[in-house]
């Protein structure tokens, strides 16, 4: 096992406009094979549930969405262990969620919603006729191809791919060269 | 009149609809909602395109949905999420005539609108619906079913006749420009209202095909022109402004009642629980609804000109065009010019596509530095009417350009499949000159098929 740290998606609220691209183009590709959402907005025939949330001040907004924490609060306190670990990457198990929303008082990000769920293109049901809710959050688009969705629509490059490793490995070869006296 | 429109309670003011709509009519502070300044915008729907602000169950809440659903009289049955940037619809107009038994309803739609409208349904962005729109206006109860192409072909008829008068008798200013697209009418007529000479005095097909509806239509199936209801199907926004014109009367009663949008026409489809997967393939009513490619290929940028060459080049030379495709004024968005020989004359022609880029050539024009040029097709919209802002609304922009390059594919090959592909090779387009028009810029043409522009805003009678 390597000490690999998880991936996760981070905006710049110094570019983002609050188009809320991001937000539809994550439920677009996250609801295709289930609920039959195609490329147009007239395929969509379910309430528009994203897994991250635009967050809008008056002096800014930005969308925010899971940091897939090395130790996770939202895992650790699902009763259900309907949160587990894929790839480093932390994901709720719609199926077995509940939606006691203990893992939204958990994050302290605020990432987490409880949010209805589309089967077949409708709304799933209870046995009261009530809409099942269940935790709603990034998943990094696993199984997307092309990745994470948000990154790709934002027309403003405010979303970017964080892959901490990366970051630590590149400030670690600029520490060297910086002390780094050629011997030539 | 309200065309289009921006709601206040849903709009974040991220100002990406500023950012394309090419008459910089969206005003407002960043993150502030924004107000469309309505002496400035051109109605052609970019903006409700490319908005995304969406009334969220999380933020606005169920019922919000609802209520923005009902405020715009959209019908109960759709379900598919509502933003801030929309146009004004009209089908409720559309159910209430199909409804009315003293009504004979008409249907047409434009070139681009069946290279959209299966998107709706889930198909592949750029699917070709030909025979399953006419087979779905069958179903929704229309009773005739005719086609906005067949009076592109008379278009060109007219158009081309034109060209041809003002190049060789030097009737009229030159360069001409197109006249179908009624954004960029609005825009000329508002902004450079010195250089409406220039534009064709053609209606635009739409206007055309409604006036022959309620005339030669009506005389053909014996109807009254006012027991007749024209339902008009178009990828544009702009487009009911432009039957509201109070000009558009050539027939004595409205020539278009009323325009719905291709994905307006989706959801009258949706509602009326037809299902648009299993619907059969259906052939369009004659004369009004036979057509040509010439006709279908309006739809893309550069294609009233192409068209217009394939008819202008036979009518001038008296031989046959020796190929019917003209690449060199097919493209995207910008402007584009070619020359084309036809006989002993060099016809320079231009392409505008995308409304932004015009501006200079409108300078240029004043300035008389295009005056060697005869003929300037200008389409506001990107890529021409498949990309009009009523076209199917993409949930990811990162589509747009298999969305554009699609749709566009598929007109052409549409042309290329069709068995005619000049506009004065269309039977229909021969028996309605034989018939009731007799001659192009004929009185009969020039009463019910041309127009006249107005320098300043266009008065409406809706």
């Amino acid at each position: 096992m390597t000490n690999k740290y998880s991936c996760y998606v981070l905006a710049d609220p110094n570019k983002c406009t609050g188009c809320k691209a991001c937000e539809l183009a994550c439920f677009a590709e996250h609801n295709k094979s289930n609920n039959g959402v195609g490329y147009t907005v007239g395929t969509v025939t379910i309430p528009v549930t994203p897994k991250l949330y635009l967050t809008k001040t008056k002096a800014y907004c930005m969308p925010i969405q899971c940091r897939h924490c090395e130790d996770a609060p939202c895992l650790n306190a699902c009763q259900k262990h309907a949160i587990y670990r894929e790839n480093s990457q932390v994901i709720v198990d719609q199926e077995k969620c509940i939606g006691c929303k203990d893992c939204v008082l958990a994050c302290p990000f605020g990432a987490i919603a409880i949010l209805p769920i589309g089967e077949k293109g409708k709304l799933k049901l209870q046995k009261d006729r009530e809409v099942v809710k269940v935790a709603s959050k990034c998943d990094l688009c696993k199984d997307i191809e092309g990745g994470p969705a948000c990154v790709r629509v934002c027309p403003n490059d405010a979303l970017e791919l964080v892959d901490a490793n990366a970051d630590i490995e590149a400030k670690n070869i600029k520490t060297a060269e910086g002390l780094y006296v050629s011997r030539i | 009149m309200r065309v289009v429109e921006i709601d206040k309670n849903i709009c974040t003011g991220c100002r990406e609809c500023a950012k394309v709509c090419p008459a910089y009519a969206i005003e407002g502070e960043q993150g502030e909602p924004q107000t469309i300044n309505t002496d400035k915008c051109v109605m052609c729907g970019q903006c409700v395109q490319k908005c995304k602000s969406y009334v969220s169950i999380v933020t606005h809440g169920y019922e919000a949905y609802d209520k923005v659903r009902k405020e715009r009289g959209i019908p109960e049955s759709v379900k598919e999420p509502l933003f801030a940037a929309h146009n004004v619809t009209h089908i409720d107009e559309v159910k209430k005539a199909l409804a009315d038994p003293t009504k004979v309803v008409m249907a047409s739609a434009a070139p681009a609108v069946r290279t959209g409208l299966a998107e709706e349904f889930g198909y592949k962005l750029g699917t070709l619906s030909n025979g399953k729109m006419a087979a779905a206006f069958r179903a929704l109860g229309f009773d005739y079913i005719y086609d906005v192409n067949f009076a592109a072909d008379l278009t060109i008829m007219e158009e081309g006749s034109e060209l041809i008068e003002r190049v060789t008798t030097g009737k009229g200013k030159l360069p001409m420009f197109t006249s179908c697209c009624p954004a960029w009418v609005t825009f000329l007529e508002r902004n450079y209202p010195e250089l409406s000479d220039h534009l064709s005095s053609c209606k635009s097909p739409q206007q055309m095909q409604g006036a022959v509806q309620k005339t030669y239509g009506a005389e053909l199936r014996g109807l009254k022109k006012k027991d007749i209801f024209n339902v008009s199907v178009m990828p544009c926004t702009c487009k009911e402004f432009e039957c509201s014109r109070e000009e558009m009367n050539a027939s004595g009663e409205r020539d278009i009642d009323v325009v719905i949008t291709t994905r307006e026409l989706a959801w009258l489809i949706k509602d009326a629980g037809i299902d648009f997967k299993s619907l059969k393939e259906e052939e369009f009513d004659k004369p009004l609804g036979e057509f040509t490619g010439a006709g279908e290929i309006f739809g893309a940028t550069g294609g009233v000109m192409e068209a217009a060459l394939r008819t202008g080049y036979e009518l001038i030379t008296g031989k046959e065009i020796p190929d019917v495709k003209i690449p060199s004024v097919r493209g995207g968005e910008g402007f584009r010019t070619a020359d084309i020989k036809v006989g002993d004359l060099t016809l320079k022609v231009g392409v505008v596509s995308g409304l932004k880029h015009v501006v200079q050539v409108l300078e240029d024009v004043k300035a008389g530095k295009l005056n060697h040029f005869h003929f300037i097709e200008v389409m506001t919209c990107p890529v021409g009417c498949v990309s009009g802002g009523g076209q199917p609304k993409l949930l990811m922009d990162t589509d747009k350009e298999t969305a554009y390059y699609n749709r566009t594919h598929t007109t052409y090959k549409m042309d290329e499949e069709l068995p005619i592909r000049k506009s004065h090779d269309n039977p229909s387009i021969k028996k309605i000159y034989k018939e009731f028009l007799k001659n192009p810029l004929g009185e009969k043409s020039h009463h019910l098929l041309h127009t006249h522009y107005v320098k300043g805003p266009a008065k409406t009678v809706k």
